[in-house]
């Protein structure tokens, strides 16, 4: 067999090797996509939480929840990349590195931000990190910045009293 | 001590040494086993023009544009206020990295005798890191210098966001945010807030630059500066500052190499985040520096106006301005002596505008807001930008193109 047939061989192959071992790329989120996120939740709290790739106060953030999911592992949290689809890749193999690539994540898809940011927080206006504690009436705490690891202890025994000691 | 003193305490402590070393071990991190592909990100961004641009008119009403796309800068004139331009010619011969997007746009200055000045941040391989570089035509635009980087520290670290001015003797100036006095402490194992502020001078037109000045310590990261002539012709920048552990307030300086940064705002914003939402300064005429800004402290946030009548030693009370549930935001400010212009950004829901207003007696009463323009598609931050004594609006639409509209009309 040539060099040739056999990497057709290994082509034909790839969808056999389990979906785990290579990281999706991230779901875009685009305008309408704030209004799914909400519903999916719907009657239940959860994390929203925005970050980037050229923010470096996140990675502080994206290290907190990697450590929450590990102690909690019911806890809902959604996470959303504001960089570009074309930055998959990168996305990923930051998310991999705090242990959070299961997660079902978002990279903003839409160069009209303003228009997203509108959708998800009428104040927002990019600042980062950014994140969005709802309760079950889906009432929001919202944090600009670093997040307070005892803050988040607490909200996650009020609202999630199951999964706390 | 109360049992909550002992939570803030220990808080406290347990924050501070991570809030001290925010960046820098996190790019060794960030290279390690899983790098980003870097090549890769440049290319994608490359298929797309950038909508961080800059403008500027020269004395005879030609309006100026330094533009990126596909690696290269492009400068462009026009001679109809906008609506058709000249072929493009491109600054720099081989194809780099052009920091375009919001904070980083490439900058364009026209000096005496023709002389086209550009500056720009060039992208490096690690996350946060760039050079100042420079490039200059001494034949009216048809010819560019190759770029020469103008940070004599060359370590691949944070060198970014730079602003550049020229003194009507025509020294040139950059001032930059710089990472340099951070990677030395990180080195020694010693904590760093921020970046600093640097900059350098060129009495020769940009053949040579001086060895590069700090202006101060702890600048806030990736927050643009902005610079304005003086009325001695000293160049003034004005800053995202960090005070204290956290509190990302605003900072001027006079770059005449002694004087010291002075506090220009008092938000009290505790935040260790990135805005990305630098301000703005302008000084007419008659010497007033008139300040904008975006804070988001507990008490005071939104966006504000401000001035100093004496050089920065007092400033007048804060007066906010925008619709903060329309995500007000990116101001811009342009005096031309009493008449003093101020453009921010908004969203309201199905469309971005610019939003003015305008006041006659140096910044004492306003009139507005009003709207200038809107978009219904990504749009770069607003411009303000003089043509003579005229003050225009220069916003760069993804779907309507460079938008150029008289503030006032004549």
């Amino acid at each position: 067999m040539n060099m040739r047939w056999f990497f057709y061989l290994v082509l034909l192959c790839l969808p056999a090797i389990p979906a785990h071992a290579v990281s999706p790329d991230p779901k875009p989120f685009g305008p309408g996509s704030m209004k799914e996120v909400a519903v999916a939740h719907a009657g239940k709290p959860f994390i929203l939480a925005f970050w980037s790739l050229s923010c470096a106060h996140c990675k502080a953030n994206l290290e907190q929840f990697g450590q929450l999911l590990r102690q909690h592992p019911g806890l809902s949290l959604e996470l959303v990349s504001t960089d570009t689809p074309e930055e998959g890749a990168a996305i990923m193999a930051t998310l991999e590195k705090y242990g959070l690539e299961k997660l079902q994540t978002r990279v903003f898809a839409d160069r009209f931000v303003e228009r997203l940011q509108f959708e998800i927080d009428r104040r927002w206006r990019g600042e980062l990190p950014r994140t969005y504690f709802y309760d079950a009436s889906h009432q929001a705490r919202t944090i600009t910045g670093r997040l307070d690891a005892t803050e988040t202890e607490r909200w996650i025994s009020a609202n999630y009293p199951q999964t706390s000691e | 001590m109360k049992p909550y003193s002992w939570g803030l305490l220990l808080t406290a402590l347990a924050c501070m040494p991570a809030a001290a070393t925010a960046e820098a071990p996190r790019q060794t991190l960030e290279m390690g086993a899983k790098p980003m592909d870097m090549g890769k990100m440049w290319q994608a961004s490359l298929a797309r023009p950038a909508l961080s641009s800059t403008t500027t008119f020269d004395a005879s009403g030609r309006l100026w544009q330094a533009t990126v796309q596909g690696g290269y800068l492009y400068v462009r004139h026009s001679d109809d206020l906008g609506k058709t331009f000249s072929a493009l010619t491109a600054v720099n011969p081989t194809p780099e990295r052009i920091a375009a997007d919001g904070e980083n746009r490439p900058k364009i200055l026209l000096g005496s005798r023709s002389n086209i000045y550009i500056s720009y941040t060039q992208s490096l391989d690690k996350p946060f890191s760039g050079h100042i570089r420079f490039s200059r035509s001494l034949d009216g635009g048809k010819s560019f210098s190759p770029p020469v980087t103008v940070n004599d520290n060359r370590e691949v670290i944070s060198h970014r966001f730079e602003a550049m001015g020229i003194s009507p003797e025509g020294r040139l100036y950059l001032a930059w945010l710089d990472k340099r006095d951070l990677s030395v402490a990180t080195s020694k194992g010693e904590a760093f807030i921020g970046a600093s502020v640097y900059y350098a001078t060129s009495d020769d037109a940009g053949a040579s630059f001086s060895p590069n000045q700090k202006v101060a310590d702890h600048s806030c990261e990736c927050c643009r500066i902005s610079m304005a002539m003086d009325k001695d012709g000293v160049p003034v920048a004005f800053w995202r500052h960090v005070y204290g552990q956290n509190t990302r307030d605003f900072a001027l300086a006079r770059l005449d190499g002694h004087s010291p940064s002075v506090r220009a705002t008092h938000d009290n914003w505790q935040i260790d985040a990135c805005p990305h939402h630098g301000g703005s300064i302008s000084i007419g005429p008659d010497g007033v520096y008139h300040l904008v800004w975006f804070n988001n402290g507990p008490e005071r946030h939104g966006l504000f106006y401000g001035s100093s009548p004496d050089g920065g030693k007092t400033f007048s009370v804060p007066t906010p301005f925008g619709n903060e549930d329309a995500q007000a935001g990116h101001p811009d400010v342009l005096s031309l002596g009493q008449q003093v212009f101020v453009v921010w950004k908004e969203f309201d829901g199905k469309e971005a505008s610019v939003q003015e207003m305008h006041s006659s007696d140096g910044g004492r009463s306003w009139f507005g807001p009003g709207r200038l323009a809107a978009t219904a598609g990504a749009s770069d931050h607003p411009m303000l930008i003089a043509n003579q004594d005229k003050a225009y609006l220069s916003w760069q639409t993804e779907k309507e193109g460079l938008r150029l509209i008289a503030v006032i009309q004549p």
